[in-house]
Order: structure tokens, then sequence, then C-alpha cells
């Protein structure tokens, strides 16, 4: 292909996504007003809106108001969300999630495995298997794939440089998934993913910036500015933080701190401390913790505070570095519940200006599907330019 | 050319849940030109006999609930038929399947009644305790009534089975005990509607001394005024063939399909 070719067909593919975008937001509904809207020459305009009603995306709907000046009725353009489907996927530890939703972001089935049922079987089978699962439920064609990666992931070319939960070393996940399925596959980090999701479908619209802390088996930060993701967040798991058990002070990664191993191990101890603890010798959960915490066990609220010293120190750097207006807490943590949530936020007003803390507002994202939705969200950005 | 065939195997095809998970499989395997057989194994419940469908010479199989034993679906799964499984799974095979989404559902009845409600005192009337359905829900209940730090002992989980008659003997032995409870939560709707009979017999009003809500929905629960968290059976079933005939098809699945569900507020709650 030569490069004036590759620019014709990258500019056609931005113009079409302009039209869309118009539409899609109710900037514009009818041709005139697309080429005031974008400045583009009725012509083009006209070549483009044609295409884009034969491929089912657009339709005309009657027609509009007549201008100030008379003349003739526009037709207006209306945007079909269910002309086309996208599979957004999520990757954790333990599990593959994967929603099939509409091009206005609608769930139209769910699909999952647990890793720890069909062990033996290599984690890139079982995320075709899943893709399988939602290809069977499609009711319209499938336009593009999103997945969010646990780890480092170069989005650009779509390889994960390092997942080390899976084994995966720059593996070229975009171009194995585009051989399987033909279609775009858009890959990113999980948290980036989550960030997206909560931008595009989980907060008011007035956040420009949010930033979702995932804790799962790993913990990493994403990142939504002005729209789109800003790639360079992910894994924090390795920063060092440092922790005070009573006179005693110890440095060492976040996920050390943080992992489950960890915790369980902490718990132990802190056992052994007050025999008369509910907390399960088997089982733990988040959500036994904030149980027991709330019950008056000591143990239990010792490991919170614990938890919660660490994630104070998180969220300040964050606030300090990156000046998000939203940060969202998301993961198996959720289960501690908003009054954990409070005690971070007045913890990290220690540790950097309160104004600064003041100015960010905090919320727990519940959704278990928000990694899969933002990857649907990421893959709709970059297949149409379809987000907010 | 005979036509494709999909086998299904359950133990009542008269009963509400597989009578929907039929129609909608039937639907999609009229679309796509397949037949459909059924081999309902307990219309009499007293002698259930065994699974008789040849299901070797059938295109797949699709099993509702725990019709048929974990010994024949993994023989079918290993044997390479296409199978999918309805709000049933096998411990160790990956065998798909499809399920409502029985956390979504049970999580947002919880918060209604504790939230909405201000209801802090539960009966759960479980389902089957074998069965995949009750199993989940009744764990995802235990779970949800830590988030609004409730405890509930053993005495107020009370058998269910998924049976009305099994629902209401525990609910007159409570009465009969006068156990204080300002809540029952069951995880089928149609024990949840005997539940608010025989509380309107005894004369407790319902909602205003106990609210009651169950999971499913159907025009019965409707009538009844009951809230629900509505699952729509016929979708699981369509669902069930769409997974099947992806199969037959060539697509490679594993893991669980599941169908959201809405919380539908009546008159059996308020706060």
């Amino acid at each position: 292909m030569t490069a004036s070719k590759a620019t014709r067909e990258q500019l056609r593919r931005h113009n079409r996504q302009l039209m869309l975008h118009a539409v899609y937001s109710g900037l514009a509904d009818n041709r005139a007003a697309l080429a005031q809207e974008t400045g583009l020459a009725k012509p083009t305009v006209s070549d483009l809106i044609g295409e884009l009603i034969d491929e089912g995306l657009l339709i005309e709907v009657g027609r509009g108001q007549s201008t100030d000046s008379g003349g003739k009725r526009p037709t207006l353009l209306q945007f079909v969300p269910d002309a086309r489907q996208v599979i957004g996927i999520s990757l954790d530890v333990d599990r593959v999630r994967g929603v099939l939703c509409n091009m206005a972001g609608k769930i139209i089935a769910q699909h999952h495995a647990n890793l720890l049922d069909i062990e033996g079987h290599p984690v890139i089978d079982i995320v075709q298997h899943v893709i399988n699962g939602l290809i069977a439920q499609l009711d319209a064609p499938l336009l593009c794939i999103g997945i969010g990666v646990p780890g480092i992931v170069e989005n650009s070319i779509g390889v994960v440089r390092y997942a080390p939960q899976f084994g995966w070393q720059n593996l070229p996940l975009a171009e194995i998934l585009t051989d399987c399925f033909h279609v775009p596959v858009y890959v990113a980090n999980k948290a980036e993913m989550a960030a997206m999701g909560q931008f595009a479908f989980g907060m008011p619209n007035d956040s420009r910036s949010p930033v979702v802390v995932l804790l799962n088996s790993t913990i990493e930060i994403g990142m939504v500015l002005g729209g789109a993701i800003y790639h360079n967040g992910g894994d924090i798991s390795s920063l060092h933080v440092s922790r005070h058990i009573g006179q005693h002070s110890e440095t060492g990664r976040l996920e050390t701190f943080l992992s489950w191993p960890y915790l369980k191990r902490r718990a132990e101890l802190l056992r052994q401390e007050h025999p008369n603890t509910t907390l399960p010798i088997t089982g733990l959960t988040f959500m036994h913790m904030q149980y027991a915490a709330l019950h008056g066990d000591v143990a239990a609220q010792t490991l919170v505070e614990e938890i919660t010293d660490i994630l104070a120190q998180v969220f300040s750097w964050i606030i300090a570095m990156l000046r998000p207006d939203h940060i969202s807490l998301a993961g198996g943590i959720v289960d501690l519940g908003e009054t954990v949530l409070n005690r971070i936020m007045d913890k990290a007003e220690s540790l950097v200006q309160p104004e600064l803390v003041q100015s960010v507002k905090f919320s727990l994202a519940e959704s278990y599907e928000l990694s899969a939705l933002g990857a649907v969200a990421e893959a709709l950005q970059n297949e149409l330019g379809l987000v907010r | 050319m005979k036509k494709p065939t999909i086998g299904i195997i359950t133990n009542n095809q008269y009963g509400v849940f597989q009578r929907n998970i039929l129609a909608g499989v039937h639907e999609i395997a009229r679309t796509n030109g397949y037949d459909v057989l059924i081999d309902s194994l307990a219309e009499d419940p007293l002698h259930p006999r065994l699974v008789s469908l040849e299901w070797q010479k059938l295109t797949g199989v699709i099993v509702i609930a725990n019709a048929a034993s974990d010994e024949l679906l993994r023989h079918i799964y290993e044997s390479g038929k296409p199978i999918s499984l309805v709000s049933h799974r096998v411990p160790g095979v990956p065998i798909p399947g499809v399920t409502s989404n029985n956390n979504q559902g049970i999580a947002e009845l919880v918060r209604h009644l504790v939230k909405g409600c201000h209801r802090r005192k539960f009966v759960y009337i479980r389902g089957e305790i074998n069965q995949d359905d009750g199993i989940q829900r009744e764990t995802v209940f235990r779970h949800e009534l830590m988030r609004y730090n409730l405890a509930a002992e053993e005495m107020y989980f009370v058998r269910g089975d998924f049976d009305p008659e099994v629902a209401a003997a525990s609910i007159r032995e409570l009465l009969e005990h006068q156990v204080h409870f300002d809540v029952i939560l069951a995880a089928d709707y149609q024990m949840a509607i005997v539940a608010v009979e025989l509380l309107q017999t005894a004369g407790i009003k319902v909602p205003d001394d106990v609210s009651v809500a169950g999971f499913g929905d159907a025009p019965a629960a409707q009538a009844a005024g009951l809230t629900t968290v509505s699952a729509d059976i016929i979708e699981l079933g369509r669902r069930a063939a769409r997974q099947l005939i992806g199969q037959v098809n060539g697509l490679t699945i594993q893991g669980v399909t599941t169908l959201s569900v809405q919380l539908m507020i009546r008159e059996t709650t308020a706060p």
C-alpha cells in the first residue's frame, strides 16, 4: 500500500468517525448540520452518510424543520445502536469475564469461565472459548473486540509485554485474536479499561479525568484524560511503601502488603493475638473483614486499618501526581464498604494537602463487569469514535 | 433429508421453569431448522425413570437443571457431542451452560429489603440444596447479609427445595414456634407466594408486619403482588439453544452465559 493511499483511507475513516460521533452525541441530525459541524464539504458528507446508511449504522427518520431562511426541510438521521455488537473481555487470575453489548453499551449477554475449574487449558484458549460463548449469542454482526489484561500492555500494537499470572511475555494478543475472529481487537491494561468503563458508562458526565484503583490479584491504576485512556498507567504492584505495626516499621512492595497470601498470614498472626476473633480460618474474604470489624472484632479492625494505611499512601500519590477529579476503588476490596473508603480519604488528607484531597470525588466501583465494559468502550472509541 | 435434532433432558416438562425453557429452545430451534425431542423423566414424581433419550443419534443435547446424573453428563461431553446445561454445572468438567444471574438477583433483593424496606430479621426459604441455583442463591444471600452488618442463625434458613409444599411446611413450623422475623426471602417466587398466603391466613399483615420477596417472576407472582427479581426464563431457553447451535456449528465454548435480572417491586414489600 502506498503512503498516499494509507493516508486517504485514514482520512476517510476519521471522517466517518466524525459523522457517527456527531449523530450519536446529538450534535447534528442532518446532512447540512453535519457539514457545518464537521467542516467537511457537503458532497463528502453525502457520500459518507450514504455509506453509513448502506451499512445500517444510520437511518433516515423523516423530515426536520426548515431553517429560519426557509428552504427544503432536512432529512433527519438517527444512529442505530443495535446495528452492530461489540465484545468486551477482562482477565483476572481466576476468571475470564466477557460482555456482549450493543453500540450504546447496553449489555446483551454476559459469559464467564472460572480458570480454576478448567485447569490445564492455556489461558489464551479459554479467552477464545469465552468469546465463542458470546459469539453464539450474537444477533447483529460483530464490530470489534476489546480486552483488558492485568500487567504491562503495549496498547498501540496490542502486545502484552508482561502478565506473569498467565506466563505471558511479549504475547501479540491482538494479532492472535484478530486472526481467529476476523475483526479488529483492542488490548489495554485492565485497570485502564476499568477507568474507561467508569468514564463511558459509570459516572456523571462532568468527570473528565477519572482514575480507577483496581485491587485484585495485582494493584493497578487506570486513568482517562479528556476522553481517552492514558496508556502509561497499569500495574503498580512493585512500588515500595512503608507500614507501621505498633513501634515496628517496615518497607515492602505494595503487592506484598495487599496480596491475599500476605493478608491471610497477617490474619493468622492477629488471630494468635486475639483468639476470640470471628475472622474465619479458611475462606477469608474482604466481606468477612468488614463484617467482623463493624462488630468490634479487634483483629479485623486492625487488619482493615492496616489496609487503609497502605491505600491512603496510594491515593495520596495519585492525587499529588495526577490531580484526577474522581478516584474509584474497584475489585474485590469494594466489599470493605464506604466506611473504609472514608477512612482512606481521611488518612490521605494527612499525607498531602487536605484541599487537594477535598477537591477529588471518591467512589466504590461495584460492577464486576467494569473492565469488560471499559473494553467495549475502548473498542468503540477506537473503531467508531463513539464514547461520550 | 432428516432434520438435525436437539434433545432435551428434563425432570418434568410441565413445571413452570422447565416449560418456559422448552418454549425458548423450541423458538430458536424452529428458526434454525432443528427438530426438538424431549425426554421428561418424572411426570409421575413418585416413579421417575432413567434417561431414555438416544443422545448418540442426536445433533446435540440440552439438559435442564439436575435432570441427569453427573456421570451421564460427563460421558456425553467426553464423547464430543455438543451439550449445554441450564442452571447446572458438573464440578471439574467444563461443560458450557446458561443461568440467570443469581448473584445480581439476590444482591438486589437484599438491598431493596434492607435499604428500601428497613428489614433486618430475615427468614430465608432455601432452594434445592444439591442444585446449582439453590446453592448459588443461598451463598450470595449469606454474603449479602454481611454487607449490611446482619446475621441470621441457622434456624432462620428453612427448607423449601423449590417445592411450595415443602416451603409451606417450614413456614407453618416457624409460625407454630412463634419465631420472630420481619422479612421472608425465598429462593423462588412460588415458595414466596405460599409464604404470603400462610402469613395472611395466620393474621400477619404483609407487608406491614412481614415483607416477602422471591427470586424469579411469572404472571402468578404478579397476580399475588409479589416483589421479585424477574428472570426471563424463555430467554434463558433461547440462550441455551443458541449456545448449543453455536457448538454444533463448530464453536468451542467453555464457561457460563448469564442472563441479567430486574428488580420488580410490588405490594408484598414496604418500608
